[in-house]
């Protein structure tokens, strides 16, 4: 008897490690590398296991190098997963270029029509016309904006550049530093130069990312003046903190500029939202441009071969329903993009207005546009301008830039 | 009974001969085997761990396997091609041989010098503790302490503050003059305590004799470290010489840490440089070539300082 429960435990123990534990026929596997929610993943999946028979179970992955890897390696040999968190921009080129992940138009024309999804939503994930994905985050980037602070020199949400470049000499003035921004973690650098790009040309910013417009070019240029005058006027913070969000709660800057997700981050530091903090969807520096707003959207993509077994598809079409949809924000405070489902926080809420109102369009972040052998060089000279704002450096690290990105498109060619 | 014949003596002589030189050839056989056995556990784990994974590391240098890709295409050198013509292998490559030397000089001399001065001195056992407690921490957590430790409001600009009594704020892991170094002198501060474990163990074995017979020719206490303890102490600084050079040509850990905010790569190191190629961009095959350069260039150091060893060994005898 004893050798018995010894050997059951050890097969357990087995299936555990395994990450099999307690499956069945009806468990649908989704591999991820968002180890901080894995716990979220599940209170979805065991939703799901509920309401339609069919359990998500999920594989976390990490850190994001092993995950890529094992997903790389999985599909070069022919047997992806069924179900897996991916990257959009070029990421998923790469990926959709295997033709091993399955198109999901007709999901996607279910889920627009029901006027559950915006079609801009559905953009995210399309490549060469046809969408490869669904959604598990669509994050906004947008200002977060001190209430007290804006309050006490009698500021409001700026609906023009010239309304923000006033309220940050008042703050100024007023000897606040208006803007937050860090080389954090080493990938930050990108955050302001996307931001002022799309802010001063949206076209150019998209050329970026085919090859067709130089980082040397003047709409760059003119970008890195611009950045370089607001650092001369002391609009941003120390740029070597590592404590962004802390340092946005202490009050060390009145505006913020991070994805919806950051709202997290700030309110475990202190501020509350809606009661202390607010967000707004920065303004373009010419009017006649469109509204327009970064998103940092997380894709979940099907196997071609996943996309044949019904499992799978009950799974998907949970997780985009309005009840996965209220179960994952709860659980996690992301928002998927499915405008019937309860918002997870304020940010959300107001962004999800004032973008239906503005008729807002949806823009690529810098981060998954650019390609990805791109992304580390280019970004570490970003940081090399936040560490030292002036044009003389500017002027170097656009020169290297470039160097680095006509390589890359003339290997491609 | 009739004698054997000249021819039939040697015949039973040759048979005799052929006999004992196939039993020991059955005996060596035999032992050969035995030996075989207990040798297999070791040859086992060094031909699994050790000796595939480098020949398989090698054979793959020349293919194009990257992300999505399989291991069936040959591509000849194009990889080291490719190796040679990047901007960032001379800079990767530069700062390795920095790592190297760094770790080979500053760690050596501090031990040898920490090793004298602490021998026999009241709460000697203490002050070898104190300074070896640096090395049971894992590189990485090493890193992330010292990284706070530099920070702009860290505690070495808080204590520079106290002194100059006026507010320092260097971002040392921030600036192109001060990244480098910074990061080495906590590479020193780790490795230090057993390179002076090491030296104390040589210096305990050095013969009363010799020494005690210089001092009596009227020899200096620096004539006697210099002229007596240390060319009895050459080989284990050899030995500690080789720990050293091979730490900086993997230094990996608190550049990876400490050298990740840092712009422009200023930081990178062929190991470093490797994991970028290799995993965050999924070039397998070309971060598989830069694996082989570290390969060729960690056994062209140590072999030169084998010979080095070999000189010195011979030079005490």
């Amino acid at each position: 008897m004893q050798s018995r429960q010894w050997i059951t435990g050890a097969l357990a123990g087995v299936a555990m490690v395994l990450g099999i534990s307690g499956a069945s026929a009806a468990d649908v596997p989704l591999y991820h590398d968002k180890g901080f929610w894995s716990q979220q993943f599940q209170v979805v999946g065991d939703a799901a296991g509920e309401k339609t028979g069919v359990r998500i179970v999920q594989n976390s992955y990490a850190p994001p190098e092993q995950y890529k890897a094992f997903v790389q390696s999985s599909i070069a040999s022919g047997s992806p997963p069924d179900l897996f968190t991916w990257w959009t921009g070029q990421t998923m080129n790469e990926l959709v270029a295997t033709g091993q992940v399955a198109p999901l138009d007709d999901v996607w024309e279910k889920l627009v029509a029901s006027g559950e999804y915006d079609q801009s939503t559905q953009d995210l994930f399309k490549v060469d016309g046809k969408t490869y994905a669904v959604p598990f985050s669509v994050a906004r980037w947008v200002v977060l904006y001190n209430k007290k602070m804006f309050a006490d020199q009698g500021l409001s949400e700026p609906k023009t550049w010239e309304e923000l470049m006033a309220a940050a000499d008042k703050l100024k003035a007023a000897g606040i530093t208006p803007f937050n921004a860090t080389v954090q973690e080493g990938w930050r650098g990108f955050i302001w130069f996307s931001e002022l790009m799309i802010r001063t040309d949206p076209e150019a910013y998209k050329g970026l990312f085919n090859g067709t417009v130089a980082y040397d070019s003047p709409a760059v240029e003119k970008v890195f003046q611009l950045w370089s005058d607001m650092y001369a006027k002391g609009y941003f913070t120390d740029p070597r903190s590592n404590e962004e969000p802390q340092d946005f709660a202490r009050g060390k800057a009145a505006m913020y500029l991070i994805g919806e997700w950051g709202e997290g981050l700030v309110d475990a530091a202190g501020l509350k939202p809606d009661a202390d903090f607010g967000a707004f969807i920065m303004p373009n520096m010419d009017p006649k441009l469109p509204s327009a707003v970064v998103v940092e959207a997380g894709p979940m993509v099907v196997s071609v071969a996943g996309k044949e077994k019904p499992d799978i598809m009950t799974a998907l079409n949970f997780w985009t329903s309005v009840d996965g949809a209220n179960v994952w924000s709860k659980a996690s405070g992301n928002f998927i993009g499915n405008t019937k489902a309860d918002a997870p926080n304020p940010t959300v809420a107001k962004i999800s207005a004032d973008m239906k109102t503005n008729n807002t369009v949806a823009m690529q972040r810098w981060w998954e546009a650019v390609p990805p052998d791109l992304q580390g060089e280019l970004v570490a000279e970003l940081n090399g301008f936040l560490l030292n704002p002036t044009m003389d450096n500017a002027k170097m690290i656009m020169g290297r830039m470039q160097a680095l990105n006509a390589d890359y498109w003339e290997a491609k060619q | 009974m009739s004698a054997l014949s000249e021819s039939d003596q040697k015949l039973l002589e040759r048979i005799g001969t052929d006999r004992i030189a196939m039993r020991e050839r059955k005996t060596r056989r035999r032992n050969f085997a035995t030996a075989l056995l207990f040798m297999a556990p070791a040859l086992l784990l060094v031909c699994g761990m050790l000796l595939y994974p480098v020949l398989f590391n090698i054979w793959l240098s020349f293919t194009d396997w990257r992300k999505f890709k399989g291991l069936d295409t040959f591509v000849g050198f194009q990889n080291y091609k490719r190796l040679f013509g990047q901007i960032y292998f001379a800079e990767a490559a530069f700062n390795t041989m920095i790592w190297v030397v760094a770790s080979l000089v500053v760690p050596v001399i501090l031990g040898l010098g920490i090793a004298i001065l602490l021998r026999g001195v009241r709460f000697e056992n203490a002050f070898k503790n104190l300074i070896f407690l640096p090395r049971v921490l894992a590189p990485t957590a090493v890193g992330v302490i010292w990284f706070y430790v530099y920070a702009p409001t860290g505690l070495l600009n808080y204590l520079l503050s106290l002194v100059t009594g006026e507010t320092v704020s260097v971002g040392w892991l921030y600036q192109a003059n001060t990244v480098t170094p910074a990061i080495i002198a906590t590479h020193v501060w780790q490795t230090v305590g057993i390179v002076m474990v090491l030296l104390l163990l040589g210096l305990s074995a050095v013969p009363r004799d010799p020494v005690e017979a210089a001092q009596m020719d009227g020899a200096k206490p620096w004539q006697t470290y210099f002229h007596v303890i240390l060319p009895i102490l050459t080989p284990t600084l050899v030995v500690v010489t080789i720990i050293s050079v091979l730490a900086g040509f993997t230094a990996f850990d608190l550049l990876w840490v400490m050298g990740s905010t840092y712009p422009s790569q200023r930081t990178l190191s062929l190991v470093v440089f490797m994991y970028f190629e290799a995993f965050q961009k999924g070039g397998w095959a070309f971060g598989g070539a830069i694996a082989v350069v570290i390969g060729v260039l960690v056994l062209l150091v140590t072999w030169i300082q084998a010979l080095l060893q070999a000189r010195a060994e011979r030079m005490v005898r």
